[in-house]
């Protein structure tokens, strides 16, 4: 009857775990609670109450340590200690970090909560990671239809087993089983072995337009050459690969086995953004003007697919491969007006690009690696090329590389053997500089590399890097230079003053903490990958990680990530530039306890990781 | 002149017409000298069809108690009072209590008698307290035939005095609960009812005293006006 608490209620049904409760029990809540206020830098709990009690943060701030002093978490608004209710004494001991007011109810309370409704409960029985999964999966939860492309792998698609037949069979009977399975494509095998394609379009230009006999056997018209896709490549991956090859069939593999054959009709029907046919128009695009043009949709796209409920690894990865097939496009342009190069050459991306997390307005890191026989005199060709393609980035929106990390610069423009210098090098003799370049050197990947030339490299860098333990302590010690603002939330490790007053920066402070543990992981362990998802699943398959820990951290990722896209969706909506500096303001509380939590769990790694590789010697 | 103030209580309980109010007056006043933090508290509001107390009515009321430093939710009370003629329209904005509420509301004596019956041997806290002490008392004296001897803590009081001390300037509306509750960090009500208002006033009262004692014991006599 006394609605008049209805402040106090909503309060807590804004928080988890009273988001649990029924409507019911939390009218009747606020009335078991007490009230006190405590001014900053007193001792927290407070020792003058007489029973145990469950704290609930209303206003102000809350420092926790632990035994050895250090600092162990922050309780903002909304935040529960629920400490006393599970042990006598503390643990920890805290103290106010402002003026406080908080919420009290007594453990017996709690306890009869507990009893009586389950979810409520379950929460003070969870752990931190898992809570964190938990949000994650309701950020993510219902993902518009129309962006089905980009979380939906192929294995999803694929509509039936394949219709095949064998080599040797007529063109004529070869037609005949198309017309009465009503499909456009038959693959060809040979026993388990898949051997080729025949499409009506081959039937049609291979075979009546040059008046091939029906009579002739299947091979004669049908592509041997084939590209194929894995089960659990994305749609969205698939559809990139059919633009660029201008094919509308995709044999879809299962490890060795053929599984079935994706049709640009089975990619219509998940019906995506239009702005993802970008890529086609990419490949068709003559000029640098045209590319700059299409270049301009892209921060539209990264708005799109997270209103639609995208995670940052899809976002990463859609305009990850945009930039691979500009710059794709860039290269061969460029030789189209070079003329074809001197010797085999690979384009390497660095960064952001080779780890496929770029997001709209990333700057480019990329390098070229020429084939040992080049000449001194090649070098024009190779400098005009990288000009080319780095402006060419440069007007599509890629800004040119602070560090002059590029291909433009002669340092980055070198033969096969000095790349294998650099490498020895850095690895041998880890200095600031190779570890201010980890970032963009140990995640390379090439992107252009007919003469596959990077592979060799990759491998012996790889190998020496797992055997060196002192560059795996430096890189471990410079990862760990970066902590996640675990007290972000106000007066505390907010940026002061300036031009993000009150805010945190959340790549710096977020993601690339995580990115540089997986590098660690991925290089401890002689993990190819360069993605920071695929690096941590490969790190936890090899033992390198914990399976929790790189679970956590995977999810973790994806979390802060996903709030870094959506602020920067919001920005660019408003008409802003899109930066990294969030204002804990803008979160709701349960992403900000959630946000807490990824923060902890990446704390908790950066030591784990720290002990393992004794970075603390070289700190 | 506290020792004044409970002289006269006394004097009026033989007064007084029988009920709640003779029983509120039959319990001590607080010892002014008393350490605050071993008193108990009412934090209260009322809600008012204006200002005059010989006019206007108390449309409803609502309180808190405080106990040990701590504000205890089970004791928050809202009671909406009957009243016989229609709400001006000016105040109905302010409080949004509408005629059809006071119509369910209950006898002003039955409202009252529960808050003396709560209020008794405490110490009543208000915002701007002179409201609250002439409406309550013109009541008790129109139900009761007799005042109503109040030990009071003003949160507005107690602010005006910590600004004009530490030579703080101030606008008059930086003396508003609102405002006020702001300096302190304390969480902000966007409703404006009777109990809202009391509770902020309560948790107004505590960070006043937190800040003003700083962690010393100190008489009642330094918050009461």
């Amino acid at each position: 009857m006394d609605i008049e608490l209805i402040e106090i209620q909503e309060f807590l049904t804004r928080h988890p775990p009273f988001d649990q409760l029924p409507a019911a029990t939390l009218n009747r809540l606020p009335k078991q609670l007490t009230i006190r206020y405590f001014r900053r830098g007193l001792p927290f709990p407070p020792t003058d109450i007489d029973s145990p009690q469950l704290y609930i943060l209303r206003k102000g701030a809350i420092e926790l340590r632990n035994a050895q002093n250090e600092l162990i978490g922050k309780l903002a608004e909304g935040d529960l200690y629920e400490q006393l209710c599970r042990h006598a004494v503390a643990e920890e001991s805290g103290s106010t970090a402002e003026d406080t007011l908080v919420y009290m109810l007594s453990c017996t309370d709690l306890a009869q909560l507990c009893r009586d409704h389950s979810a409520f409960a379950s929460y003070f029985e969870q752990s931190p990671s898992h809570r964190l999964r938990q949000a994650l999966d309701v950020m993510v939860a219902a993902p518009a239809s129309n962006i089905g492309l980009m979380t939906v792998p192929v294995r999803a698609m694929i509509q039936r087993v394949p219709i095949t037949t064998t080599p040797n069979l007529s063109i004529r009977k070869a037609a005949q089983i198309m017309s009465e399975h009503r499909v456009s494509s038959l693959l060809i095998m040979d026993g388990e072995q898949l051997v080729g394609m025949v499409t009506d379009r081959d039937l049609r230009s291979r075979c009546i337009a040059v008046g091939l006999p029906t009579e002739q056997p299947v091979s004669e018209i049908m592509t041997r050459t084939l590209h194929t896709v894995d089960m659990d490549t994305l749609g969205f991956q698939a559809l990139i690969t059919m633009t660029r090859l201008n094919v509308h069939h995709l044999p879809v593999l299962d490890g060795e086995r053929v599984a079935g054959l994706l049709s640009s009709t089975d990619l219509t029907r998940f019906q995506s953004a239009n702005s993802v046919y970008l890529v086609g128009d990419i490949h068709r695009a003559s000029s640098v003007a045209t590319l700059a043009q299409i270049s301009s949709k892209i921060e539209e796209l990264q708005v799109h697919l997270i209103s639609s409920g995208a995670t940052a690894n899809a976002i990463g990865q859609a305009v990850s491969a945009i930039t691979d097939a500009l710059t794709l496009r860039l290269l061969e342009l460029g030789e189209q007006t070079l003329g074809a190069p001197p010797v085999p050459y690979a384009w390497l991306v660095g960064g952001s690009q080779a780890r496929r997390e770029q997001s709209s307005h990333s700057d480019q890191d990329n390098a070229l690696l020429l084939a040992d026989h080049v000449q001194p005199e090649d070098d024009v060709y190779f400098a005009a090329l990288a000009k080319f393609v780095n402006d060419g980035l440069n007007v599509c929106g890629f800004v040119h590389c602070p560090g002059e990390v590029m291909a433009s610069n002669s340092k980055w423009r070198q033969p096969l053997r000095v790349w294998h210098k650099y490498f020895m090098h850095w690895i041998m003799r880890p200095e600031p500089l190779a570890l201010m370049l980890s970032s963009v050197f140990f995640d390379l990947r090439s992107l252009y590399d007919p003469a596959n030339l990077y592979a060799g490299l990759q491998e012996k860098l790889l190998e020496q890097a797992r055997s060196n333990q002192l560059f795996l302590a430096y890189l471990t010690a410079n990862a760990l230079k970066t902590r996640p603002p675990l007290g972000f939330f106000r007066n505390i490790v907010l940026i002061q003053g300036g031009d993000h007053d009150h805010t945190f920066d959340i790549k710096h402070r977020g993601t690339v903490p995580i990115i540089d543990l997986a590098r660690v992981s991925a290089l401890a362990a002689s993990i190819p990958e360069t993605n920071t998802l695929e690096r941590l699943k490969a790190a936890a398959d090899c033992g390198a990680l914990s399976r929790d820990g790189a679970a956590n951290l995977c999810d973790a990722l994806e979390f802060i990530g996903t709030l870094r896209m959506r602020h920067q969706a919001q920005q660019l909506r408003t008409g802003q530039k899109a930066d990294n500096f969030v204002s804990p303001d803008a979160l709701s509380p349960l992403e900000r306890g959630h946000l807490k939590e990824a923060f902890v769990l990446i704390h908790a790694m950066q030591e784990a990781l720290g002990q393992r590789y004794q970075a603390g010697k070289f700190g | 002149m506290p020792m004044l103030l409970d002289w006269q209580r006394h004097w009026l309980a033989r007064r007084a017409s029988p009920g709640a109010l003779r029983d509120y007056l039959q319990q001590p006043l607080v010892a002014a000298r008393t350490d605050y933090r071993a008193v108990d508290y009412v934090a209260v509001d009322l809600e008012t069809t204006g200002l005059d107390s010989r006019r206007d009515l108390i449309l409803s009321v609502g309180y808190v108690t405080l106990r040990g430093m701590s504000i205890d939710l089970s004791t928050a009370r809202h009671r909406v009072v009957r009243i016989d003629r229609s709400i001006p329209e000016s105040s109905a904005i302010i409080h949004q209590i509408t005629d059809d509420q006071t119509a369910r509301g209950s006898e002003l004596s039955a409202v009252l008698s529960e808050f003396l019956a709560e209020l008794a041997g405490k110490v009543l806290i208000a915002h701007h307290a002179s409201i609250e002490q002439r409406f309550l008392s013109t009541a008790c004296r129109q139900l009761w035939n007799c005042g109503l001897p109040l030990r009071i803590v003003d949160t507005q009081a107690l602010a005006l005095r910590t600004f004009e001390r530490r030579q703080i300037p101030f606008k008059v509306s930086d003396l508003r609960l609102h405002s006020l509750g702001h300096r302190y960090n304390l969480p902000r009500y966007a409703a404006h009812n009777a109990l809202s208002d009391a509770l902020a006033a309560a948790e107004l009262f505590l960070a006043q005293a937190a800040h003003r004692a700083d962690g010393r014991g100190l008489r009642l006599a330094e918050f009461l006006c």
